[in-house]
């Protein structure tokens, strides 16, 4: 967990890319009063340090018949939690998974269409990894934000 | 960090294969040239442009730059579960969502009101955060947290993109 931390001028290229990142890199550097080559080498060294991902994101807001469950997963024994959230993280459909300390051993998150598809999801998918005990899940009802600016970026 | 507002609301587009296409390829590479997703498909730059613009301007789709939030400078990442009182979950949500290290809000049925995800720089910012900001948020009554211990995920490709504040 020892990432280097963005320097000053990173963070204003990220700003700018993150608000539209098909703005040209001639552009971002006229803007920061930098060269175009710093630019590129930025982004460039940026993404293959995994710091920053440039991605297209897709608005939930369109599918009307999406929710947002939030799974909490206990492990039959806690030498089993790794593999398990490992094992879960391979799962596309789950945006987020992690290990955590407190309320639970493992919360992983994803988009549902309503209570039967979650059913149908954590039976088919997640209680057949082997170690996963018990699973409580939350549905949400409101997706009020989600700041897709900040990710964990592993591939 | 809450600029990205949606001052209108667009109406929805019907998608075709080719949105879809075009929406997989920024996907996996966000700055991928025009001419080489034109290339890839099988249609023209023009369409390819004009099928992004669409998309762009109905605000079905955006490609931006996501950060890691080490990178960020944020060392810690929480799940919280928020139980609200005298007040309505949608108004304590929106006030939370309003605080730029809540990433996350959802609404929710159960033993909590809220679910909310945030990320702090230290214990120190932790604790301000938390005592602080969130439990001195009007309505809300306890807070119960969870700390990532190890994030493997969190790229979710749906999100709402609308302005939380």
């Amino acid at each position: 967990m020892t990432r280097r931390k963005l320097d000053e001028v990173d963070k204003a290229i990220v700003a700018r890319l993150s608000r539209d990142a098909r703005v040209s890199n001639g552009q971002i550097a006229g803007e920061l009063g930098v060269t175009e080559g710093t630019v590129r080498a930025r982004v460039k060294r940026m993404e293959e340090e995994k710091l920053i991902r440039i991605t297209a994101v897709t608005n939930i807001d369109r599918f009307r018949d999406a929710a947002l469950a939030y799974i909490w997963i206990e492990v039959e024994r806690s030498d089993q939690t790794r593999g398990v959230a490992r094992a879960l993280a391979e799962i596309t459909e789950l945006g987020f998974v992690g290990v955590m300390l407190g309320r639970s051993d493992i919360l992983a998150i994803t988009m549902v269409r309503n209570t039967e598809h979650l059913a149908e999801f954590l039976h088919q998918r997640i209680n057949v990894i082997a170690g996963v005990r018990r699973t409580e899940s939350t549905l949400g009802v409101n997706f009020v934000k989600h700041d897709y600016r900040m990710a964990r970026i592993v591939s | 960090m809450n600029d990205l507002a949606a001052s209108t609301v667009p109406a929805l587009i019907e998608l075709d294969d080719t949105d879809y296409a075009i929406i997989e390829l920024l996907r996996a590479d966000g700055r991928m040239p025009y001419r080489a997703i034109a290339r890839e498909l099988g249609v023209t730059e023009a369409t390819v442009r004009a099928r992004v613009r669409r998309l762009e301007e109905s605000n079905t789709m955006r490609v931006v730059a996501v950060t890691d939030i080490e990178a960020a400078g944020y060392d810690m990442l929480l799940a919280i579960g928020v139980q609200v009182e005298n007040r309505s979950p949608e108004a304590v949500a929106r006030d939370l969502a309003a605080i730029p290290e809540v990433f996350s809000v959802n609404v929710v049925v159960g033993t909590h009101d809220v679910e909310i995800l945030v990320v702090a720089e230290d214990q120190t910012a932790l604790d301000e955060l938390i005592s602080q900001q969130l439990a001195g948020t009007p309505g809300v009554r306890r807070l119960t947290p969870a700390l990532a211990l190890d994030v493997l995920k969190n790229q979710p490709d749906w999100v709402p993109l609308h302005d939380p504040a």
